[in-house]
């Protein structure tokens, strides 16, 4: 089984690039014959591209959600009509739609895609750090992340 | 699963918002566009090397990272003052136009072609890639991601990674290409002027061949007078990479020609205390205000904008497509804000054809890519057309090459008051007294600024949801008595 861990996100827009983080933090961590773990700032029919010929997909990227606690991560599937803040582009499709025209143009989509998306709250200073909330939950959405890898 | 209710609107200001205000009578006095912006790019950069600004700069976003790695790598070019071979600037450009390839594909497929293909005020549910999938048949589809798919290889290639380039060095290139590679790259640049051409014959049959849509886009909801700005090669014609700046007012005359370095003679910026992002206007005509017209310095990027300015397109096929494009619309300038779509067409043509020759140039695969600098770092400026319009990077640096300060010009500020009046003036044509506000004519207002092709994403970033977009409409007293929102909330 081919697996892809993808850390989304603006490696130097402070909260944004928590994905980036937790990815980072897991290389090394799997049999990279079965996981490819990859950071990347794509959205929209882009990301569509580097999800095609995996198996199954896992996403880690930034939220803000209005009753969200800083630093909290969610799991979350394709089908929550949330939406990660990389897993959409303004000049783009977002996640859902480019996972549906990926199924109808016949390619080979994943059969499992599984988000893990952490409560953010700076997106708007650019600087390489997380804040204090975020980088203190990086650790746990790390484990989060492996145990799901290792799940099956 | 636990019901969270997300609203972006309240947490996030990362999100387009038009504000529309009506009179006594219930017509628009004014609309304007808000966007919010990043903080502190500039002061990320300073005390860094200036040949790592080419990796920096393109983080701002993720929609044209190319367009700004190679801004910035002719930045670095002029900053130690160095000529690069003509092997690293055909390799540049080549690589240039497959960005540019890419980027204006997915626009127009994506985003212009629902409002045209599924139509301007069809269900929003179905207007999108996958409505139009739906008419013009999967196949489309297909051809899209696969082209999409060559512009990345090609970029990814010469760029050294799959995105975020790092191949671009003052003086040249980090590598040169082999014969294997330039192979392929031919036979991907053929399949895209077969795409290209494909785009213009939809164009033909689906948008052309309904005088409905032929008349929206002539019509005078659309239409607004400006000068024009984008970047010309030796014989006047539209180049991406490299050339001069040219200007054009509002009839299409030569008002100015200039050098990238030179542009703070030209560009002015004014403020205005609503918005955060700059209204940039020409010096010379001066700040009138938002107002369209030869005495007002407001002028616009982009396609359609590159179209006006030149005198025509540097390979066959576009320059045919050119032509047809002014014979239609009624002569040069075309003043029709749609019609940026139609352009784009033309340089997605334009953008193949050039590719196609730079790979059956066989100077690209010269393995002299590199002039090493010499000269003492200080000043530069560098130019290119991003997919959106003119952009320049602006760097000084100490004698060592440090970063002392960055300035950048993107294409939507350039654009900024230009939309801003072009959705004040659809606003204005489509809300009228006592009429209701639908979904449909909110399309239609954002369609006077989709067009532009906005890159929100380069002031701002990547924003939740898909062109979040809130239009706000006030009426005389200032109490809200409309909010049609798209995209903004969601439920889990």
């Amino acid at each position: 089984m081919k697996n892809l861990v993808l850390g989304l996100g603006n490696p130097i827009l402070s909260d944004d690039s928590v994905g980036f983080h937790v990815v980072q933090a897991l290389k090394g961590r799997f049999d990279e014959e079965q996981v490819t773990v990859m950071e990347s700032d794509l959205a929209g029919l882009s990301l569509l591209d580097l999800l095609v010929g995996y198996d199954r997909v896992i996403i880690v990227d930034s939220i803000q959600t209005v009753a969200g606690k800083v630093g909290q991560v969610y799991r979350l599937g394709p089908d929550d009509f949330v939406t990660p803040r990389h897993a959409v582009s303004p000049h783009d499709v977002s996640l859902a739609t480019a996972l549906e025209l990926g199924k109808r143009l016949g390619l080979e989509m994943p059969k499992e895609i599984v988000i893990f998306a952490i409560e953010v709250q700076d997106v708007i200073n650019f600087g390489e750090k997380c804040t204090p909330e975020v980088e203190q939950a990086i650790p746990k959405a790390v484990e989060m992340v492996a145990e799901e890898v290792e799940s099956h | 699963m636990k019901k969270i209710t997300v609203d972006p609107i309240t947490r996030l200001e990362g999100h387009g918002r038009i504000e529309i205000f009506l009179d006594d009578e219930g017509n628009v006095a004014n609309a304007y566009l808000q966007v919010p912006e990043f903080r502190g790019f500039e002061k990320f950069c300073e005390g860094r090397p200036v040949e790592e600004l080419p990796r920096i700069t393109p983080r701002i976003c993720g929609v044209c990272p190319s367009a700004h790695h190679m801004a910035s790598t002719k930045a670095t070019d002029a900053v130690y003052h160095v000529d690069p071979p003509q092997a690293a600037k055909k390799l540049r450009e080549l690589y240039y136009c497959a960005h540019m390839c890419h980027s204006h594909i997915a626009h127009f497929y994506v985003l212009a072609a629902p409002d045209f293909v599924v139509g301007p005020t069809a269900d929003p549910a179905e207007r999108n890639i996958l409505g139009v999938i739906a008419k013009v048949g999967l196949e489309v589809g297909g051809e899209v991601i696969k082209h999409r798919a060559y512009a990345q290889d090609i970029q990814a290639v010469i760029g050294g990674k799959a995105t975020h380039s790092v191949c671009g060095l003052p003086g040249g290139m980090s590598r040169a290409i082999t014969e294997e590679e330039r192979a392929d790259f031919e036979e991907k640049a053929k399949s895209m002027v077969e795409f290209g051409k494909f785009g213009l014959k939809l164009f033909d049959d689906v948008v052309l061949g309904n005088k409905e849509y032929v008349d929206i886009i002539t019509g005078p909801i659309y239409t607004m007078e400006s000068y024009y700005m984008g970047m010309v090669d030796a014989n006047n014609k539209v180049n991406f990479y490299e050339g001069d700046i040219r200007v054009v007012d509002p009839e299409g005359k030569e008002v100015a020609k200039f050098k990238a370095a030179d542009y703070v003679d030209y560009i002015g910026e004014h403020t205005e205390p609503w918005s955060y992002l700059k209204f940039p206007f020409l010096k010379k005509v001066g700040w009138k205000g938002l107002v369209e017209g030869k005495d007002s310095g407001v002028y616009r990027v982009a396609p359609l904008a590159r179209l006006n300015v030149a005198d025509g397109m540097a390979t066959p096929l576009a320059q045919e497509a050119y032509e047809k494009m002014y014979s239609t619309l009624g002569g040069k300038p075309v003043h029709a804000t749609l019609a940026f779509h139609w352009a784009r067409l033309v340089e997605i043509l334009y953008a193949a054809e050039r590719l196609l020759e730079l790979c059956q140039d066989k100077e690209v695969i010269d393995p002299n890519v590199r002039t090493i600098p010499t000269a003492t770092p200080d000043e530069g400026v560098g130019v290119v057309e991003a997919p959106r319009g003119t952009l320049y990077h602006h760097y000084k640096t100490d004698e060592n090459g440090m970063v002392e300060k960055v300035n950048l010009i993107v294409a939507t500020v350039q654009n900024n008051p230009a939309m801003n009046m072009s959705i004040k003036k659809a606003a204005q044509k489509l809300i009228t007294a006592g009429k209701v506000a639908s979904e449909g004519l909110l399309n239609m207002v954002e369609m006077a600024f989709r067009a532009y092709d906005p890159c929100l994403a380069c002031a701002t970033h990547t924003l939740p949801g898909q062109m979040p977009l809130e239009v706000i409409i006030r009426d005389a007293e200032g109490n809200i008595v409309h909010r049609l929102s798209r995209n903004l909330s969601f439920e889990l």
